[in-house]
């Protein structure tokens, strides 16, 4: 059995590690309030942009909205951008997206000429180097410091390596923040992007409260068109990264509480056994002494 | 008389959301105003003023470029970059136009580069000479 040193000592480590877990919750906390503000804030422009789309949609019904990056072709080269953070304990964070990627590397790579990654976080990073993968580029800092200036140079590279025909399919893996103790993996299709066009009968048509007329552009229709097209795949990026990086500190806030708690449990357990070993010292001591006295007599 | 709800937003946050009389643009092909009852209007804008009139008093953002979307009530103005004229920090966008300007001069016109320097060079510029409209 451990001697009462032993046990003091463990409980000493155990209260030094639910420090740590605990002031590592309390900074999670705080910079899940400020990831939370920053999809709040970012929710108008990406709504408005939404809104422009279907409008200039609805005005201008029966002409195409054509785009080099909606049209689609047979896919032989892929690219996945992979989302993760640079720092772990996190709980599952970083090893389901890593997970998700696996997956759809296993399960796509034969068909295929190509499959290229390329990753934003650390942790996304080494894994897949350390396995052999070439990472065709990684954005180091992104997942530290999500800006929208920064997002929109990783889908403009990406957008002019569609456009040139180098990858003929983006995807993007990252969590998708649901609540701060709920994150949900998701793999989505970044390029050549989806949902432009809205499809003829899908969703209830606006209410006809005005004739809708076409607008009039500056300077035209196709010059608004190539800057909206390329715009929205900038704000997918960006909207993914503000979701990887709330859902890494919700991640590691929950992860981290759990953490604590077990370590509250630990204490518990070893004080426990911290007493009982101390009261049978004690009681061994009393016998001794009593079977002593009782010799003597 | 009708008025116009103005909405000003970049891709991080909204910046401003309010009742207005009239508004001036600047898109692609040059200051355009915006009163009620305007026809549906969808402009990109370049670097430049954008004034919010409201009674006597006006409110001057400097934008750089994106799309203002006019229907007959609302002006929709969903820009790159946008700051009251007021909080222009003169000295770091005179900095970011000498460093463009310097790399610029390094670049082949034919370089993939040079548009991305001269629309910081015409961004910056277009933002100092709003500073001074406040």
């Amino acid at each position: 059995m451990a001697s009462l040193r032993d046990i003091r000592k463990r409980i000493k480590s155990v209260k030094n590690t639910r420090q740590i877990t605990k002031a590592m919750k309390m900074v999670s906390a705080a910079r899940l309030r400020k990831a939370q503000e920053a999809i709040i804030a970012a929710r108008p422009y990406a709504q408005m942009l939404d809104d422009m789309v279907a409008d200039l949609a609805a005005r201008s019904a029966g002409e195409e909205l054509s785009h080099p990056l909606v049209a689609a072709r047979p896919v032989r080269r892929v690219e996945v951008l992979v989302l993760t953070s640079d720092r772990g304990l996190a709980g599952g964070f970083n090893s389901n997206v890593i997970r998700r990627t696996s997956r759809f590397l296993y399960e796509n790579r034969p068909q295929l000429e190509r499959v290229e990654l390329s990753t934003v976080g650390r942790k996304g990073h080494d894994f897949f180097r350390n396995r052999g993968f070439t990472i065709r580029k990684d954005h180091p800092g992104l997942a530290q410091r999500p800006t929208y200036r920064a997002a929109a140079d990783v889908a403009e590279a990406l957008s002019a390596r569609f456009l040139n025909g180098e990858v003929d399919q983006v995807f993007v893996v990252y969590n998708e923040f649901v609540s701060a103790i709920s994150q949900q993996v998701k793999l989505t299709q970044l390029l050549p992007l989806q949902g432009f066009v809205p499809q003829a009968g899908a969703g209830a048509p606006a209410p006809a409260v005005e004739v809708l007329v076409d607008f009039k552009y500056e300077p035209n229709r196709q010059a608004v068109l190539d800057r909206l097209v390329p715009q929205a795949v900038a704000i997918k990026v960006y909207r993914a990264l503000l979701e990887s990086v709330a859902s890494e500190h919700g991640a590691r806030m929950s992860a981290m509480e759990n953490a604590t708690s077990n370590a509250t449990d630990l204490i518990g357990k070893y004080t426990l056994t911290y007493n009982r070993t101390r009261q049978a010292a004690i009681t061994k001591e009393l016998m001794e002494i009593v079977s002593g006295a009782e010799a003597l007599k | 008389m009708a008025k116009l709800t103005v909405e000003i937003v970049t891709p991080e946050r909204r910046i401003l959301s309010v009742q207005a009389d009239e508004v001036v643009v600047p898109g692609a092909e040059g200051l355009f105003g915006v009163r009620p009852r305007h026809t549906a209007y969808l402009a990109l804008m370049q670097p430049g003023p954008l004034t919010v009139r409201e009674g006597g008093s006006s409110q001057v953002f400097f934008v750089a470029g994106g799309f203002a979307e006019v229907s007959s009530d609302k002006v929709l103005v969903l820009a790159d970059q946008a700051e009251p004229v007021g909080t222009i920090d003169v000295a770091a966008a005179e900095a970011r136009l000498v460093e463009a300007q310097k790399r610029l001069a390094a670049l082949a016109e034919a370089d993939a580069r040079y548009e991305v320097e001269m629309a910081t060079v015409r961004r910056e510029s277009a933002r100092i000479a709003a500073s001074g409209r406040r």
